[in-house]
Order: C-alpha cells, then sequence, then structure tokens
C-alpha cells in the first residue's frame, strides 16, 4: 500500500471512530495534528475539530467565599487588620512611658555601720561609732520631671496621629483592593463575553467552510482565537483570585475566594491640583505627626536644659553610737556641682534634634507634593480616559454594535463583521474597567491623603537612632 | 392635429394615473379589508388544504376571450392563436410566433400610450414653434422599497428623471436649470443633432454650472427609444437618466395595445447608509425604474394583446441577460433604430448591454403572472450577505438587540443540514413588517397575485400579467379588494389544472425566510 493509501484509510478510520472532526485529535502530547497530506482541498473532509478546554491548573474555584461589599470589608479591616491594634498600642506605650518619666524617684532606705572596730571606752573593736538607718530623698529640682512627662505626651500626641495614619493605609489599601478586586472581577465577565464571541466566530468559521467560503486555514485560525480568548478567560480568573486574596489579607481575613459588589465608576467631580496640595498639606496626620513631634523636641530642648540644674539630695537617719553609747542622727544634704558636665552636648542635640525635625516637617510636605505630583497626573489622565469612555466612546460603540446587529437583521452585512464589532464593544468596555479602576485608586489616594500600605506596620513616633537610650525615660 | 393626439396621450396617462390614484385612496378600504381576509384566511387555515378549490372563483366565470367589436384583427393567423401558446405553422410565416399578429388597437388611434411604471411624463408647451421641456438635475430621493429612501441624483425630483415624449419631426426645446452643487452637462443619448447640444462634457459646451440654466434646441427626425442621461460619469451612475420615447410618423406596423418601458440600474448602499456610493465596484441594490423587486411594479396586459416591452440597461458596468418567462418575444428595435423585421429575431433572452435599449414585442397569449428579470443570480437579489449565523441557527437577531451588553451564547452543535457540504444555499431570514406587506398589497397591479409573490420577485425582477378581459377589469379598474392568489387560481382554473395545484400558504407571509 502506498504511503497515500495508509495516511488516507488511518483518516478514514479516524472518521469512524470518533465521528466529525476527530480526525485531527490525535492520542497526547500532540493535541493537535498536522494537516493531512494530500486530501485538503481535494476531497471533503470535515473541518478542523475545535480544540479542547485549555488546562487550568488546580487552583480552588471562583464563587465559593462571601460576597462582600467595600462597607463590610471596611469594617471587616477596622476590627481585623493587625497594624490598626499595632497602632493603637504605640499609643499606649508613648503614654506609658509619660506616665513613667513623671514619676518622682523613690527614697532610698540604707542602713549604714561606720567605724566599725573602733576602739571605745571599755571596748576594743566595738560595731562601730555609728550603726543604723538612713533615708535619703533625691529633690528633684527645676520641673525636670513634668517637662519629661510633657515630654512624652507630646510623642503620644506624635502617635496618635501615625495611628490616624494607619487607619487611612488601612481603609485607602482596602478601598484600592476592593475596586481592583471589582475590575477584575469586571475585566472577567468582559473575558466571558469575549470568550461567547469568539465560540460564535468558530461555529461561523464552520457554517462558512460547509459553504465553501471559508478554507481550512480560516477554521484553523478561529480555533487559535478561541483557544487564546478562552486563556484569556482563565488568566482573567487568575487576576481575579489574586486580587481578592490581596483583599483579604488586608482585612486580616482568610476568607475563600468569592465575589465583590460594588460601583467601579465613581461619580465625584473632578479635584485640582491645588487645592488638593492644600488640603493634604494642612490635612495631613503625616505633616501632623511632624508637627506635634517638633513640638515633642521643643519640650525635649527644654528639658535638656533643665538636666544640669542639680537635683538635691537629702539624707536622714538615726542609729546607735558605740562610741557616745547613745543614740544619734545623721543629716547629708548633696548636690552636683555642675562645674564640667553641664548637658552640653545632650542640650545641643536636642537643639539638632528640633531644628532637624523642623526640615522633617518640610520634607514631609514636600514628598506629599512629589507624591501628589504623580498621583494626580494619573488621576487626572484616568479621569479624562473614564469620563470620555462614559460618556462617549463605549456608548458610540454599542451604538455601532447596534447598527451592524440592525444591519445584519435586514440582510445587509454578513455575520463576521457583527461579530467583529461585538468583540470591539467587548474591547472598548474593557479598556473603560482599566481607566475606572485607575482612576478610584487615584482618587482614592488623593482623598485619603496618599497614604497606603494597610499590612505595613504602624510606625512609632521616633527616627531610628535618636536619644533615647537613658534607662528611666525623661 | 398632432398637438391633440399629444393631449390624448397626456389623457389617457392621466386616466391611468387617476385609476391608480384612486386605489391608494382607497387604500385605508383595501388594508381593512385585507386585514379581514386574513384573519379569515387563518380561520381556513385550520381546515386542510384542498388542491385547487380553495379559492372561490371569481369574475365571469364563463368569460372567453374576446375580439373587440369593430377591428378586423382575427383570433387566429397562419395557425399561431393569439389566446393560446403555440408557435404557428411555419418558420417562414409573418405570423410565426405572433411575429405580425397586430394588437386590437387600430393604426390610425396612432401609437399606444406610452406606459413606464412608476415615472412620470416630463410635461411641455408649444412655444415659438418648439416643445418646451423644463429639465431640472437635481439631488432627489427615491423609494427603492416602502420607507427605503436612498439619496441619489435625478430630474424634476424623480430618478429615473420624467419621461420625455414626443413625435418624430418635433422641434424640441429644453430648458436645462441645474440645481446640482456641481456642473452639468445634459446628453441626448442616439439624436443625430447640431453638435453644440450634443452635450458631451466641456468638448461641445460649457459646463452648466449650479443655478445656471442652457437650452437645448433641435428637431427630432429620429424614431424609437431613446434617452438623456448626465455626461458626467458619476452622475450617471448615481441615477441621472431619463426616456426619451420617440413615436414614429408612420405608426408601427403592426400596432401594439401596450408600451412599456422599464430602466435598469444598480447602486451600491452600504448598510446604515442611504447615499449610493458611485464610484463602487460593487453594486448591490438593483432597480427597475428606481424600484427593487418586489416593489417594482408588474406589467398588466390584457390576454390577446400585442404588448412592446422597451428595455434600457443603464447599470453602470454590469450587462443583463432578460428573461421573460412563458412567451417567446421578438426583438424588433434597439435603442438606435426599429430594426427592419427581416432581421427581427424571437428570444426568451436578450442580452442586454450596458447603454443599450432593446424593445421586446410579444402577443400575450398565455394567461398568467410571468416573472420578467435578468438572469444574473446575484441581479436577482439586493445586498446579497453571506448566509451564516443566526439567521440560520434560527436564533432570532432580535435576541442580540435586545442586550447588547450580554449577547447570547452560542450553541456549539450545529444543526443537522451541516452534514451536507454546501448547505445552506438558500437565502434565508428577510423579515418584513406588517406595514411595508400593506404597502406592497395595496398596489392594484399585484392584486390577486399569490401570497407569495413577494418571496419570489427581489432585485432585477418584475412580473409580466397576462389577465382575462374581466380579471383585467377587476384588478385595474376597480377599488374592489381581491384576496391574494384570487386570480392567479382563477387562472389556473380556466387555462390550467386546477387540480393539481396549491394555493400558497396566506399565513407564511408575515415572513420571507426560505
Ligand atoms: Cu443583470
Amino acid at each position: 500500500m502506498s504511503k497515500f493509501g495508509i495516511s488516507a484509510v488511518v483518516m478514514l478510520m479516524a472518521l469512524f471512530i470518533d465521528g466529525a472532526g476527530a480526525q485531527e485529535l490525535l492520542q497526547s502530547p500532540a493535541r493537535i495534528a498536522e494537516p493531512p497530506a494530500p486530501s485538503a482541498g481535494s476531497q471533503f473532509i470535515n473541518p478542523p475539530a475545535r480544540p479542547t478546554q485549555p488546562a487550568s491548573v488546580g487552583d480552588t474555584p471562583l464563587g465559593l467565599g462571601e460576597v462582600l461589599d467595600l462597607k463590610t470589608v471596611l469594617s471587616l479591616a477596622t476590627q481585623n487588620n493587625p497594624t490598626l491594634r499595632q497602632a493603637r498600642l504605640q499609643i499606649s506605650a508613648e503614654l506609658a512611658k509619660a506616665q513613667q518619666a513623671g514619676l518622682y524617684p523613690n527614697p532610698t532606705l540604707a542602713y549604714a555601720g561606720e567605724q566599725i572596730f573602733v576602739d571605745v571606752e571599755g571596748d576594743t573593736d566595738s560595731p562601730g561609732e555609728f550603726q543604723g538607718g538612713i533615708i535619703s530623698q533625691r529633690i528633684v529640682t527645676a520641673g525636670k520631671l513634668s517637662l519629661s512627662r510633657e515630654k512624652y505626651l507630646r510623642r503620644a500626641h506624635v502617635t496618635e496621629h501615625l495611628a490616624v495614619a494607619q487607619q487611612y493605609r488601612v481603609c485607602n489599601d482596602v478601598r484600592i483592593h476592593f475596586y481592583r478586586a471589582l475590575a477584575a472581577q469586571q475585566r472577567l465577565e468582559m473575558q466571558r463575553e469575549l470568550l461567547k464571541t469568539a465560540e460564535d466566530a468558530a461555529v461561523t468559521a464552520r457554517e462558512l467552510y460547509n459553504v465553501g467560503q471559508a478554507n481550512r486555514y480560516d477554521v484553523r485560525k478561529s480555533n487559535v482565537m478561541l483557544q487564546r480568548t478562552r486563556l484569556a478567560v482563565q488568566k482573567a480568573e487568575h487576576e481575579y483570585r489574586m486580587r481578592f486574596r490581596e483583599l483579604t489579607s488586608l482585612v486580616g481575613l482568610d476568607l475563600p475566594v468569592g465575589a465583590v459588589v460594588g460601583t467601579l465608576a465613581t461619580t465625584e467631580p473632578l479635584a485640582t491640583f491645588d487645592g488638593t496640595l492644600a488640603r493634604i498639606v494642612a490635612e495631613s496626620p503625616e505633616v501632623l505627626a511632624a508637627r506635634a513631634k517638633l513640638s515633642a523636641d521643643r519640650i525635649t530642648i527644654e528639658r535638656e536644659e533643665v538636666e544640669w540644674i542639680p537635683d538635691i539630695v537629702f539624707s536622714a537617719g538615726t542609729g546607735y553610737n558605740f562610741d557616745a553609747r547613745e543614740t544619734v542622727a545623721v543629716a547629708d544634704i548633696s548636690i552636683e556641682i555642675p562645674l564640667f558636665d553641664r548637658n552640653q552636648g545632650t542640650i545641643s542635640q536636642a537643639r539638632a534634634d528640633f531644628n532637624r525635625q523642623r526640615r522633617e516637617v518640610r520634607r514631609t510636605e514636600l514628598t506629599l507634593r512629589q507624591r501628589l505630583a504623580m498621583v494626580y497626573e494619573q488621576y487626572a489622565m484616568s479621569f479624562e480616559h473614564a469620563s470620555e469612555y462614559r460618556d462617549s466612546i463605549v456608548p458610540e460603540m454599542r451604538a455601532a454594535y447596534r447598527e451592524l446587529l440592525s444591519s445584519y437583521k435586514q440582510n445587509r452585512i454578513e455575520w463576521r463583521e457583527v461579530l467583529q464589532a461585538q468583540a470591539e464593544y467587548a474591547e472598548v468596555r474593557l479598556a473603560q474597567i482599566s481607566y475606572e479602576e485607575q482612576l478610584r485608586q487615584s482618587e482614592v489616594l488623593i482623598q485619603g491623603y496618599l497614604l497606603d500600605g494597610g499590612l505595613n506596620a504602624a510606625s512609632g513616633p521616633m527616627p531610628a537612632g535618636h536619644i533615647d537610650s537613658v534607662p528611666k525615660p525623661r | 392635429m398632432r398637438y391633440e393626439k399629444e393631449t390624448k396621450l397626456l389623457q389617457s396617462a392621466g386616466r391611468r394615473e387617476f385609476i391608480t390614484k384612486g386605489a391608494i385612496a382607497a387604500a385605508t378600504g383595501v388594508t381593512a379589508a385585507m386585514l379581514a381576509s386574513a384573519a379569515t384566511a387563518q380561520e381556513a387555515m385550520k381546515m386542510p388544504h384542498a388542491h385547487g378549490h380553495s379559492q372561490k372563483p371569481i369574475g365571469s366565470r364563463n368569460a372567453k376571450p374576446s375580439i373587440p367589436a369593430g377591428t378586423d384583427v382575427r383570433e387566429e393567423y397562419d395557425g399561431y392563436s393569439r389566446f393560446k401558446p403555440g408557435r404557428g405553422n411555419d418558420p417562414d410565416s409573418d405570423y410565426y410566433l405572433g411575429k405580425l399578429v397586430p394588437g386590437f388597437r387600430k393604426t390610425e388611434d396612432g401609437p399606444a400610450p406610452f406606459v413606464a411604471p412608476d415615472l412620470e411624463k416630463l410635461p411641455w408647451e408649444m412655444v415659438n414653434g418648439a416643445k418646451e421641456f423644463h429639465l431640472v438635475p437635481m439631488a432627489v430621493e427615491r423609494e427603492f422599497h416602502p420607507g427605503v429612501k436612498m439619496n441619489v441624483y435625478g430630474y424634476n425630483g424623480s430618478m429615473p428623471g420624467p419621461t420625455i415624449e414626443v413625435n418624430q419631426g418635433d422641434r424640441v426645446r429644453i430648458v436645462v436649470t441645474n440645481e446640482l452643487p456641481e456642473d452639468t452637462f445634459v446628453h441626448w443619448h442616439g439624436f443625430e443633432l447640431p453638435v453644440q447640444y450634443d452635450g458631451a462634457a466641456t468638448l461641445n459646451q460649457e459646463p452648466i454650472k449650479p443655478g445656471r440654466t442652457f437650452v437645448y434646441e433641435f428637431d427630432v427626425h429620429e424614431e424609437g427609444t431613446f434617452f438623456y442621461h448626465s455626461h458626467v460619469a458619476m452622475q450617471e451612475a448615481f441615477g441621472q437618466v431619463g426616456w426619451f420615447i420617440v413615436h414614429p410618423k408612420k405608426v408601427f406596423d403592426p400596432p401594439v395595445d401596450r408600451d412599456f418601458g422599464l430602466i435598469f440600474q444598480n447602486f451600491f448602499v452600504g448598510p446604515n447608509q442611504t447615499v449610493s456610493d458611485s464610484w463602487s465596484m460593487d453594486w448591490n441594490w438593483h432597480t427597475i425604474n428606481g424600484r427593487s423587486g418586489p416593489y417594482t411594479t408588474p406589467l398588466v396586459c390584457k390576454h390577446g394583446e400585442r404588448v412592446r416591452v422597451r428595455l434600457l440597461n443603464f447599470a453602470p458596468m454590469q450587462h443583463h441577460p432578460i428573461h421573460m418567462h412563458g412567451h417567446t418575444f421578438w426583438v424588433t428595435g434597439h435603442e438606435g433604430a426599429r430594426v427592419p423585421k427581416s432581421a427581427w429575431i424571437p428570444r426568451n433572452n436578450e442580452l442586454v448591454g450596458v447603454a443599450q435599449a432593446s424593445d421586446f414585442e410579444f402577443v400575450a397569449n398565455n394567461p398568467g403572472d410571468w416573472i420578467f428579470h435578468c438572469h444574473m443570480v446575484h441581479h436577482m437579489m439586493n445586498h446579497m450577505t453571506k448566509q451564516v449565523g443566526p439567521r440560520i441557527r434560527q436564533a432570532s437577531v432580535d435576541r442580540y438587540l435586545a442586550n447588547l451588553d450580554n449577547r447570547p451564547s452560542v450553541e456549539a452543535a450545529q444543526r443537522a443540514g451541516f452534514n451536507t457540504p454546501g448547505y445552506p444555499q438558500k437565502m434565508m431570514g428577510m423579515s418584513m413588517s406588517e406595514e411595508d406587506m400593506k404597502i406592497y398589497w395595496g398596489r392594484r397591479e399585484v392584486q390577486g397575485m399569490r401570497a407569495n409573490y413577494l418571496m419570489a420577485v427581489k432585485g432585477l425582477m418584475t412580473v409580466m400579467r397576462v389577465l382575462p378581459d374581466d380579471l383585467y377589469e377587476l384588478v385595474m379598474e376597480t377599488d374592489q379588494p381581491i384576496e391574494k392568489g384570487a386570480v392567479f387560481s382563477e387562472i389556473v382554473r380556466r387555462f390550467g389544472d386546477p387540480d393539481h395545484y396549491e394555493p400558497a400558504p396566506k399565513h407564511e407571509m408575515m415572513s420571507m425566510d426560505g
């Protein structure tokens, strides 16, 4: 039997085994057969088979979890996001420091035995000239304690602002990820629309093949498009799962992938750059924290400036004098003479810290301006795009699609043109979703003082390396 | 004397117009009757169709073909009967295939009135010894189908332009006032006139500027089938043409009873468009006298009459093989001149080239509704589109229109027909609104035709209706409502094989689904 004969027989057998089109499916690993060698175009063969659904690597199916709306996720996040608790604990820690710093020093109770073994009348090696208890108390001068307490109270104020900032970080991030999940969900829907169109195109290619208006190349090409669109749907599913899990991580819960409900498109009017910047600079919790820190630093200077004023330490006690054989008392006042150490170094460090913090306020304002510069342009650009897509491009494409549908209904155009318009309509809606998503994200940032990163640990009031190494906070 | 004859011609045209308009005026009544008859038809549907006998007889049942009193024409010439299909005895006979069988009209009565269905005649006045016509090139809207108003160019509000009708030997003056926004020229196709009036763009004259007037004046020594058209190529393709009929001094012999004129044109009009694309190399709308089948108006004549059809192909680049069913016709003239009888050709199909006209003559000896059409497959339809998608999947397009944002999904499994390579070949879809149906069926010329008539006549198609006298009068000279298919059934009853005839089911007519 000739080579041609053999392949023809194999093909025919395949046809009988699995009906129409089965000749194209070989066993794994080759899923798509080579073109049947000599016969294409010389005798009728059924069109190439539709490809099977591409493998989907074992992942949890979508839609098992809860249906979440923005209000719900925000309230869940408020309850469960650990950084918010951290931020509250930072405040407690600073308040505790303030309390500690204002505590008055404890009196010291000592037992003293002096001049033990002194020879006294009637006894050599007496127990001592003095054996007794002494109580001493440091008298803190110059309001050091209240200054210290004030300093830490102000730092606690800093942490309050930082906690507000953290609240924004979490809520903004939740909002952003909610809209990302919503956009991903809508993109998935749109990819499913495109899939229906690709499936239709594959059926249409077969219809055309049957009337000689398409050839095997066209049918295979429609298979390729179908498969690519199926993969695009799977990709959109992956993206959605990722977005949903990111969202639930921020919320602080481990939820199975469910659905989100909400409106992606925003109806807020456009905010101006200058207005936004002025508002952010005036109200941003980061700036407020920096200003509060500046005021803490001012107290720090005051505190350090009184540090050299010596405390007075009084001691008094009573005991028994074995020399005089009577009960005696002792009294002692001591005071450090600030001769060499008048705390000059620390004072100047505190002043430096204060001045540094003044620049920090400015630096914070400038960073905000810099961050806003980028966010704002993206915001303005996506605002333009989102409005234009909403008001003009999408309705126009929708109308164009409708025109073609009614032309098809009147037998004036062919179906393939309608399919093309359908795909274009889905594609402009896909683009619209992306612009609405971008707009939402930048709008959230702009309204939320440019704060994001809802899983970054809440920051403390002090920059690293600040003087804070004294055992008792001061 | 000649002027009187013209007036008579115009009057007879006017009378016909009156009848037509009367029919339209009565349309409300007709419509109501149609609806009523549709209702009864639905009841009738429940009954099994008896072959042939479902339609009640109409007209005078015992009517016999008749020859008008006082004429000397006969029923039979050399074995050729004017009332029965047949060829006659001898191919060399003058009467073979009805070649010289005269019509009922007397030669002395002058030429039969020229009728171009759906077109008006251009009026004239005698001014300084010439028939003066006023022709206005302009942009016009033409209703190719009911409600389908296409933008083309024409003359005096019409596309094709109104018919100029004169007599051999007349002097004509045509005052052309250009209402187009661009230059134009009018060419008098076929006339041997002084060169300055030939109208060939700038070769013979300066352009007629927008808003300006140019006067053409010449003597007509020709007779026959002529036409006028713009001599700007794209204006021609955009529709600018009209009949110029010259009746001979010596009436053509044998005399005819009917003289019909059909101008075949084609256009390309994109979907969602009404403006014809004259630059197109493709043609999707085909018109006869400015209408597409089934909106073309049937030519109606009486059994036994001698009929002339003048047919002009004014397609931009497509030749038309024209075929008429049920009769063999003689080609008796072209646009150049009447052909000497010795050179007449009997045909069933005549190829009419671009800018050619042919005159067909035959004796209407076979009653019935006979399709008269271009035989090119693509010309038998309008705007053909590939037969794929919902229309062959039995999924209505309305389902897609109902929700544009979420289209229905497609069934992957194909219909059984797809086991046959080549399926489907039959054009499907084409639903028609009830309003359109009323307009199509509201015309007197189509009364009593089979209910499927609208499905049969598309593109470059019209119908030659040969009716016995009584049915002709019923259809054309009364306003009586006539049930769909009634005239046809009656003809089958009288001339055909009623036991083997099945009337068209009327209820299927709301959709043209094949
Ligand atoms: Cu043709």
